[in-house]
């Protein structure tokens, strides 16, 4: 039985991720995996590349973990769990075990848009089945705030720092989601932490769906954003309300927006309170900001054509 | 921005040093990716860079890097890759196929603990990898130990000259400790020695025959007559490229081997102990390959023992035994997986073998 989709319900769920993690205030990160394990009471078994998350959930000896977890290296969780999954599959049919298990990788994006992109590719296209968390923060926090292929145009990263000659990143960020739906994978999904019931409702969704299923969630990050940690949850809203970070779903190839925003705000109310679009409210790169209107206004456009937009949705975010 | 060097004494992070270095020595292509202890090398190539019209580029993983060093590398560029341990291990393909093509290019390895992802403190333990080749196929890299940031910056920009001046890729093998430390250094001017013109280089062939750079050889017998070709080069390096420094060594009766930051903080213990009236010397090989085998052959008399001190379980210590050849004596004194001895413990260490 899965417990309602309810605060008060799901608050009464033993954690699978418990306190002791040496993330940051205010990080993304623990509250996805949180959530996550949250959704379902199906006995799960996650894997993480290198990254905050995992060094900072498996300290010494000790662990946040309540489930089993492993990691291996940085450019290859999905392969790790495709080999873990493989494994039970073969168990499975050697009558040795019964349990329904889960399989899920928690990376964030370095591990994921990058240097892991080779691995998820591959195990999506194998057809593991398999759900792939990407919590995306848009830059390697963990080594020190350089820039990824998920760092949005124009933000100041220690290998791009934003100065009197180039304003920062100058490429766009890859759009993943899009990437791997083009995988004809039967789920693709879009997340954010704001919208809980909305990401515990894909994350059920997707455990029900047999295959390999991918999910990006967008995960504040204070250290990178340059941002309040309290502000961590509502940087994410506004993410979906300025339509940077749409909430949508593709099952099967058909495109599905879960959450409309009632009026979709300007981006400079996202850029603002994160310090590292600071230098983009210069009056020399107010281009920039025009750019990144633009480029979300179209890209927003794009999606709503492709998408069958599900009213009840915001009905029921409320 | 040219960047005028007038011989000023200047307090920098050891990565960073060497960033500034290789700048200096002409570097214009860096191509890296994020690792602890290294951060600091693509971050300050990231700024300096674009200042000296040269490339900054962030890689999508060190496997990219290497390959990208490959690329430039082969258009005559002086290139630069950096990473740590892990990473290193990533590059190794891209390592061999470098010597294999017999393209120069500047490696930088701030090592940390291993093996697996291990942790983020300096260590010593890819000794192995360095000098015995690391990838596949027969090769060696030049291999420079620096022990402390100004020999850092002189071996940087030398790094260079070596790598032109063979056709081969030099390895910079430090550790996270000597990456994030500051400390004072001067910064000497770089001035270019005679070089061979890089005519081999892709630089379009309009006029001229063009040329091939490739490590596949097919052909019956050519890859044979290729790796003598690169024996015959790795043979004149052992003639020609050693370097090593020692302290106390005529009246020693034990004598301490050890290469970077441990052989800085083993020299500590060694002038203490040697102000207490023990014979006790330093023996320092700062080129790992080639290996100083000659000179330790030389100082190997009478019954001189050996001691080597490493961040490792014992790597060198094989290098240091193959060249006393039985002769005398070698101990070992290792700390592995990140783990950092003291000047004091070491004093410890070398009195008990006294």
């Amino acid at each position: 039985m899965t417990t309602p989709l309810r605060l008060k319900e799901l608050s009464k769920k033993e954690d699978r991720f418990t306190h002791g993690h040496r993330m940051c205030s205010g990080c993304g990160a623990p509250i996805i995996v949180k959530m996550v394990l949250l959704a379902s009471e199906y006995p799960v078994v996650a894997c993480s590349s290198t990254g905050c998350l995992e060094v900072s959930s498996c300290i010494s000896l000790l662990t946040a973990w309540k489930i089993p977890w492993i990691h291996s290296a940085f450019e290859n969780a999905a392969a790790t769990i495709a080999g873990t999954e493989t494994m039970y599959r073969a168990l499975k049919k050697q009558g040795k075990i019964d349990k329904e298990i889960k399989f899920i990788t928690f990376c964030g994006d370095g591990g994921t848009y990058d240097i892991g992109f080779q691995s998820l590719s591959g195990a999506m296209e194998r057809g593991h089945d398999m759900l792939y968390i990407c919590y995306d923060n848009g830059a390697y926090m963990n080594t020190g705030i350089q820039r990824s292929s998920a760092t949005p145009f124009g933000a100041d990263t220690t290998t791009n720092p934003a100065g009197s000659k180039i304003p920062g990143k100058l490429q766009k960020r890859k759009d993943l989601t899009k990437i791997m739906a083009a995988h004809n994978i039967p789920y693709v999904a879009q997340a954010s932490p704001a919208h809980w019931q909305d990401l515990i409702k894909k994350v059920r969704k997707a455990f029900e769906i047999k295959g390999p299923k991918f999910m990006n969630v967008i995960a504040p990050c204070n250290r990178g954003w340059r941002s309040r940690t309290d502000d961590a949850i509502a940087l994410c809203r506004l993410a979906v309300d300025t339509c940077y970070w749409p909430l949508y779903e593709v099952e099967n190839g058909v495109t599905k927006i879960t959450f409309k925003p009632k009026e979709k705000k300007p981006i400079v109310e996202f850029l603002k309170p994160q310090g590292r679009f600071k230098h983009l409210f210069k009056p020399e790169n107010e281009w920039m900001l025009k750019k990144i209107q633009e480029d979300i206004d179209h890209e927003w456009e794009l999606l709503q054509k492709c998408s069958v937009v599900e009213e009840k949705a915001k009905a029921e975010e409320k | 921005m040219e960047k005028k060097l007038i011989n000023k004494k200047v307090l920098m992070k050891g990565n960073e040093a060497l960033a500034e270095a290789a700048i200096q020595a002409g570097c214009r292509f860096y191509a890296g990716y994020p690792i602890t202890p290294q951060n600091e090398v693509p971050e300050y190539m990231s700024q300096r860079m674009p200042e000296v019209k040269g490339i900054f580029i962030q890689a999508e993983s060190e496997l990219a890097a290497i390959n990208m060093i490959f690329g430039a590398s082969a258009t005559g560029a002086r290139a630069m890759t950096s990473s740590s341990s892990p990473g290193i291990s990533l590059k190794q393909e891209g390592i061999s196929y470098l010597a294999g093509a017999e393209l120069p290019a500047v490696i930088v390895n701030v090592q940390r603990g291993g093996p697996g992802l291990g942790n983020i403190s300096g260590s010593q333990a890819d000794y192995f990898q360095a000098v015995k080749g690391g990838g596949h196929g027969d090769y060696k890299l030049l291999v420079y130990a620096p022990w402390n940031l100004q020999e850092l910056w002189d071996l940087t920009m030398k790094a260079f000259d070596k790598a032109d001046e063979y056709r081969i890729p030099v390895m910079i093998l430090i550790d996270g400790i000597l990456g994030q430390m500051m400390e004072p250094l001067v910064q000497t001017s770089y001035k270019q020695p005679k070089l061979p013109k890089k005519e081999w280089a892709l630089t379009g062939c309009a006029g001229r025959e063009p040329n091939v750079i490739k490590s596949l050889y097919m052909g019956e017998g050519e890859l044979e007559k290729r790796n003598y070709k690169l024996k015959e080069k790795y043979d004149r390096m052992k003639d020609t490229e050693v370097m090593y420094d020692s302290l106390y060594i005529d009246d020693s009766e034990l004598i301490v081997t050890a290469f970077g930051i441990a052989a800085r903080i083993a020299s500590s213990a060694v002038k203490k102990l040697r102000k207490e009236g023990r014979k006790v010397g330093l023996f320092r090989p700062i080129t790992l390959f080639p290996f100083p085998e000659k000179e330790i052959e030389h100082i190997c008399k009478g019954n001189r023992r050996f001691l080597t001190i490493e961040m490792n379980m014992g790597q060198m210590v094989e290098d240091v035994r193959l060249s006393v050849n039985g002769k005398a004596e070698v101990d070992f004194y290792g700390r592995p997986g990140g783990g950092t001895m003291t000047p004091e413990e070491l004093y410890d260490v070398i009195k008990k073998y006294m």
